[in-house]
């Protein structure tokens, strides 16, 4: 009860007034009930001769008002332009019992309740210009529906809940020039390299991580974060040339304090975490030590710069590629620069910055045909490989950490290279059964146990495997609109922990119409013990119902 | 036979005894007379044309192919017609771009439909199959990439297929590569499984990229008359079509004949003469393949393909393929320059149905410049480089085409139908609306 009221006056002195709390509330239920009156205008029958299913699917089938009335008509008037709009509704629910885990007080029932409207527009200027807009509103009801103590991140970083500045909300804005052999594109702009389920390659934009373990390829789309960038290609007869330039620089997001997948590993607990606001503004940490301003690339320091190149060339039933990136880190490498002491005893002075890296990457496929396999005949097979190597990434160091604490001279800051690849073997079997199983190591160089965790390398150990399996397939009696999919991560480790623990994810989508798409997704997280990468999340347990409708 | 077979036989009887009761015409046919012979009953005319030999010289490079040259000189023996027959694939047999518009329908009308610009390029010695059958076993013949731009999910998502001759030696006959924009990735996919549907849809893979005939054995069965082939319903009097220039143009349906209007062969009652030949595959080539016979109804002068008939594992009529063509190339000689420009597909027992329509097409050589649009990373610039979006989208899904025809009672030795009765009684009842019914609570 103590705490309940704590929690009122903080949001009376962080959070906006409660006037203000209740309008977002407004505009927020509105948001969810456009999305809703969408689903009841579906539901009319499609004449007035009575409902009946397949009448309703008939009506369903061509059910479009936003390219009927949006798209098309301005489409019709502006031949040049281009529009694609989508709606996605995405929610999930936990199904573990409410009890605190860890340092989290994990009191509440949903993960996310989030709306998100995307526009998409391209205006055609000539044959070869082109200028292009995505454009996102975003909001997650998440913060309003659920009056849980372990809910609070919005407080602090308003884009948990929605997008309501310019930075998110004109996602991606840039101009492309287009010749047969030659490629410009200037903007704001996405790169996705890389094939593989997970990130192996594709490092160029830093990535919106909210969703932790729970990100998932698909995702990455609507969670990479966009960067002002020179985008160059060249095209030879089967080789390409990509060149970037990047005066951009933005840093990772991370699952803060108070969000629904703040990690239990995290200290200190939520009732302390929640009433810091140095804490909440990164200006401390749970062990009291002070953290200054961080310091960040510059745009207009031209040393400050990112730049990467990419190679791919097309040979028959081999396609390979070689990509370098010297790239800023997009998580803060906290360096001890000094000490102090205050009532609670001694603390260091941590200086946050940012350490450049240099991504080694290469990536391969091959396809084949198997002939005469047993009860399957004939099986094409598509093999891809992808690896990255980084040289130089900066990894918390719990032993010179310890070191500082007691007067030694030590920056708590140890440099390692990581390894990171996976090998992918997409199979194509009967009835439309698809098979990937992709085994994906992770590797830091020259690891010790004190070390914490870094770019590219291994969580809490030398090395991770996981061995990756999807199995999916179109049920053909629904006309191919009923799928469902499989796929299962485990992670093992070594030299120390073992078994990390295992993630499942079963989807089961129906095509409403070729406009509407509904998913239902149970992810489960067992295995491991409560400090290891999936192990912690043993009681996140999920289930989500998605919607997207695209016109 | 159970009860539902017997229902079935006689629903698919009632047609023909009907029409003995009561004759009647259509396009000036007399619906009554038996169109199709089997090979005793061929005319002089015919037998001129067709060489009923199975075995004949073979090639001294390529034993499984016959000595003589493509594109052959009568009499054709049946397999020199599947040689032929690879001219008419699902898009033409030379360097084009047209816009191309598709859509399936289950027997409850729920229909999804989709757009794609589609750009051919043919590699390796120019037109027509000459190109393919010059190559040796694993080189490239034809490189096709598809751009989408319906429906909006669809939209920027491309293809791009590296179709290669096969051999035995080398059995692989495509390189796959698709982009998503969703994920902004170009991935190299495994090949389709070659005799089975896409997704969503009534052809496969072989159906639309066609059929190697040196992987078939190949015997003609008789001779036919075709009347109708594509079926428009009585509610869609028109269709929008795109001439090359891109400008659209309203044809009427009614209008619309199975080889075109440029076809000189029509019979002086409509109808197109025809042989029937079967394609059944070689197990040393096509090992487990899960069709056990393919039914070609081919015209007698040019040898296009107006049907096609696909036969499951067991032996039984799974698919039919209608079509309708139009000569769109007159730089080549006459019969080369004929391509597809509506297919109905039929699934009978799943009684499900797609469609196709080609059109706008435009003949297109590619620079060298241009050929790097024929490489999978130009698919991540997601450029649409020509913008021509097809406008012959069905918008009910009553205005859908007909089922195609039986023709149970045709070479009913060759021909296995087992077919549930409701389809055959939803294909009797779209026959006398003239459009497809949608009953309310099956």
């Amino acid at each position: 009860m103590q705490a309940k009221n704590v929690i009122t006056i903080m949001r009376g002195s962080v959070a906006p007034t409660w006037a203000a709390r209740g309008a977002r509330r407004a505009f927020g239920h509105r948001f969810v009930m456009l999305g809703l009156s969408v689903l009841c205008l579906c539901a009319t029958p499609a004449r007035g001769d009575g409902f009946s299913l397949d009448g309703f699917e008939r009506g369903l089938a061509t059910f479009d008002p936003g390219g009927r009335y949006v798209t098309r008509p301005l489409e019709q008037q502006f031949p040049d332009l281009n529009i694609k709009g989508s709606y996605y509704f995405w929610s999930d629910r936990l199904l573990s019992s409410k009890e605190a885990v860890g340092f989290r007080e994990r009191d509440y029932d949903w993960l996310q309740a989030q709306s998100l409207l995307e526009l998409a527009l391209s205006y055609r200027i000539s044959s070869q210009v082109e200028i292009t807009s995505v454009n996102h509103l975003m909001y997650d009801a998440l913060y309003d529906i659920d009056d849980a103590n372990g809910l609070y991140a919005d407080r602090v970083d308003r884009s948990f809940e929605q997008y309501d500045d310019f930075e998110h909300i004109a996602r991606e804005l840039y101009v492309s020039y287009r010749r047969p052999k030659f490629d410009l594109v200037l903007g704001k702009q996405q790169i996705a390299w890389g094939k593989m389920d997970g990130q192996f390659i594709d490092v160029i934009n830093p990535m919106d991580f909210r969703e932790s373990v729970q990100l998932e390829s698909s995702d990455y789309e609507l969670r990479r974060i966009p960067l002002w960038m020179a985008n160059v290609t060249y095209y030879f007869q089967d080789t390409s040339l990509n060149l970037l330039w990047i005066p951009d620089f933005e840093k990772n997001v991370l699952p803060a304090y108070g969000s629904p997948w703040s990690s239990p590993l995290r200290p200190p607990q939520d009732i302390h975490a929640r009433n810091s606001e140095k804490l909440l503004n990164g200006h401390t940490n749970a062990a009291g030590d002070r953290i200054l301003n961080s310091e960040e690339p510059d745009w207009y320091r031209f040393r400050d710069h990112q730049f990467a190149a990419r190679l791919d060339s097309a040979n028959g039933a081999l396609t390979w590629g070689l990509i370098y990136y010297y790239a800023w880190a997009r998580d803060a490498s906290q360096s001890v620069v000094g000490r102090f002491s205050d009532e609670d005893g001694d603390h260091l002075i941590l200086q946050p910055h940012f350490k450049r890296l240099h991504h080694f990457g290469v990536t391969a496929d091959y396809s084949l045909e198997m002939q005469a396999v047993p009860f399957v005949g004939s099986l094409p097979i598509v093999i891809r490989a992808e690896a990255l190597y980084t040289k130089g990434v900066a990894f918390a160091d719990f032993d010179k950490l310890a070191a500082a604490r007691s007067g030694a001279l030590a920056n708590g800051i140890s440099e390692r290279d990581t390894l990171r690849g996976a090998l992918a073997f997409d199979f194509a079997f009967p009835a439309s059964v698809s098979v990937i199983i992709q085994p994906s190591v992770y590797y830091t160089f020259d690891w010790h146990p004190g070390l914490g965790s870094g770019f590219g390398g291994a969580s809490g150990d030398r090395w991770n495997f996981a061995p990756v399996v999807y199995v999916g397939r179109p049920i053909r009696a629904t006309g191919d609109r009923l799928r469902l999919g499989l796929t299962v991560t485990p992670i093992y480790s070594g030299p120390n922990r073992g078994f990390q623990g295992i993630k499942n994810k079963f989807v089961t989508s129906y095509e409403l119409s070729q406009y509407i798409q509904a998913r239902l997704v149970y992810t489960n997280y067992g295995g491991g013990d409560p400090d290891d990468r999936y192990g912690q999340y043993d009681k996140w347990d999920n289930i989500g119902v998605e919607l997207q409708y695209e016109f | 036979m159970n009860f539902k077979k017997l229902l079935a036989a006689l629903l698919l009887a009632a047609p023909v005894l009907t029409y003995a009761e009561e004759p009647s015409t259509l396009n000036g046919q007399n619906l009554s007379a038996q169109t199709w012979r089997t090979l005793e009953a061929l005319t002089a005319e015919e037998k001129a044309v067709v060489d009923l030999r199975s075995a004949t010289p073979r090639s001294s490079v390529y034993p499984y192919m016959p000595a003589e040259v493509y594109p052959f000189a009568p009499p054709y023996t049946a397999e020199e017609v599947g040689y032929r027959l690879m001219n008419y694939t699902h898009r033409g047999r030379w360097s084009h771009i047209l816009a191309d518009s598709f859509g399936t329908i289950t027997h409850t009308g729920y229909l999804t439909q989709g757009a794609l610009l589609a750009m051919v390029n043919q590699v390796g010695g120019g037109n027509g199959i000459a190109g393919q059958l010059n190559a040796t076993p694993g080189e490239v013949h034809s490189l096709q990439l598809f751009h989408h731009v319906y429906p909006p999910r669809n939209n920027g998502k491309q293809t791009l297929w590296v179709m290669r001759r096969t051999g035995l030696q080398y059995t692989s006959k495509l390189d796959n590569f698709s982009y998503s924009p969703s994920l902004r990735r170009v991935r190299r996919s495994p090949a389709p499984r070659r005799e089975e549907s896409f997704p969503n849809t009534v052809p496969g893979y072989d159906d639309v990229a066609g059929r190697d005939a040196w992987e078939l054995s190949w015997r003609f069965i008789g001779a036919d008359v075709l009347y109708q082939t594509v079926r428009f319903p009585d509610n869609r009097p028109k269709i929008t079509m795109m001439r090359a220039d891109g400008k659209y143009y309203d044809q009427a349906t009614a209008d619309i004949r199975m080889m075109g209007d440029e076809y000189p062969y029509y019979r002086a009652d409509g109808g197109i003469d025809t042989f029937v030949v079967v394609a059944e595959p070689n197990p040393a080539w096509l090992p487990d393949y899960a069709v056990s016979k393919i039914v070609y109804w081919v015209d007698q002068h040019y040898f296009y393909p107006l049907r096609t008939e696909r036969y499951d594992r067991e032996g039984n009529l799974k698919t039919i393929e209608v079509r309708v063509a139009k000569r769109e190339n007159r730089a080549l000689p006459d019969w080369q320059g004929y391509a597809s420009l509506l297919f109905v597909h039929h699934e009978i027992n799943a009684d499900l149905m797609s469609y196709y329509v080609h059109t706008g097409h435009v003949a297109r050589q590619w620079s060298e410049e241009e050929q790097t649009y024929f490489t999978p990373d130009f698919m991540r610039r997601d450029w649409l480089i020509y913008a021509r979006k097809s406008h012959a989208l069905i918008d009910r899904p009553e205005e859908f085409f007909l089922r195609p025809q039986l023709f149970a009672e045709r070479f009913p030795a060759e021909r296995p139908i087992v077919i549930a009765p409701e389809v055959v009684a939803r294909s009797q009842a779209q026959d006398e609306a003239g459009h497809l019914l949608f009953s309310s609570g099956e």
